[in-house]
């Protein structure tokens, strides 16, 4: 028998579909008789939708600069051919 | 020019990629020689979808590489299933003693629009340890398929549902904590 701690063990691979069908009926099978599994789940699940609408990295402006630079100079010097260090 | 745009939408995923096996400044080091070397490729590749799996396999190569020079490893801790913070709200028996009180009943949408949440998760995305976050970074944030963050950050599956379940569960919790307090 699945306990809630178990199913927050696997809760990640209920949720990307990555159970086998057998485990992944009995997370179904708990989840009718449990609210607050039901609850976590989705939670669970809003965080994972959390993190793939949000855009992170500010990319800091010296790191940028800095690829520009180093581009540009690569281009610059694009005929003589590239020295490997 | 094209190249500057490139570096604009693709550095974030490079960098979570090198993240992962270097430190902060070597991980910039790494992208910054990546792009000096890919940008005439970059031309030919403009609009293909299979760019950025290309940039991040050159990233994961140039990084592994590096770790090899230097005979370190990555240091990642794939024992436990459960964060310790999560797994204490269980009682003897495996049920829940503190159940999770409230539902993230808005939308992913609303809930980034709320700008305090954004930075907040911004705040904790960057306190989690690297492998966690770029896992999460490269299978949520950029879409990647299972198989391909594996090839990419060098682990195995069993090893990535760890490191995912892991970094996800702390973001639940800083999510919970958020939407009962309204601090981060
Ligand atoms: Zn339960």
């Amino acid at each position: 028998m699945l306990m809630c701690r178990d199913l927050a063990v696997i809760a990640s691979d209920y949720i990307d579909g990555e159970l086998s069908g057998r485990q992944s009926l009995s997370v179904k099978m708990h989840l009718m008789m449990c609210r607050d599994c039901r609850t976590f789940i989705g939670n669970l699940r809003a965080t994972t939708d959390l993190m793939k609408g949000h855009s992170s990295g500010k990319l800091n402006e010296a790191f940028l600069q800095r690829v520009d630079e180093r581009v540009a100079e690569a281009l610059r010097t694009k005929t003589s051919p590239n020295k490997d260090k | 020019m094209a190249y500057q745009k490139a570096v604009r939408e693709y550095s974030p995923g490079m960098l979570a990629v090198a993240r992962f096996y270097l430190d902060h400044s070597s991980a910039e080091e790494v992208v910054q020689d990546c792009w000096v070397t890919v940008i005439d490729a970059i031309h030919k590749f403009e609009g293909r979808s299979g760019l950025k799996t290309w940039l991040h396999r050159i990233v994961a190569n140039r990084c592994k590489n590096k770790l090899r020079a230097s005979k370190r490893e990555v240091a990642t801790d794939f024992s436990e299933g459960l964060e310790p913070d999560l797994a204490e709200r269980f009682n003897a028996t495996g049920r829940w003693d503190l159940p999770p009180k409230l539902q993230f009943h808005d939308s992913a949408d609303t809930l980034l629009e709320n700008g305090a949440l954004s930075d907040c998760l911004d705040k904790h995305l960057s306190a989690l340890p690297e492998t966690q976050r770029s896992a999460l970074m490269l299978y949520e944030a950029h879409q990647h398929k299972s198989e391909e963050v594996c090839n990419i950050l060098d682990v195995s599956a069993s090893n990535l549902r760890v490191l995912l379940h892991r970094g996800r569960q702390k973001i639940f919790l800083m999510v919970e904590a958020f939407q009962e307090t309204g601090e981060c």
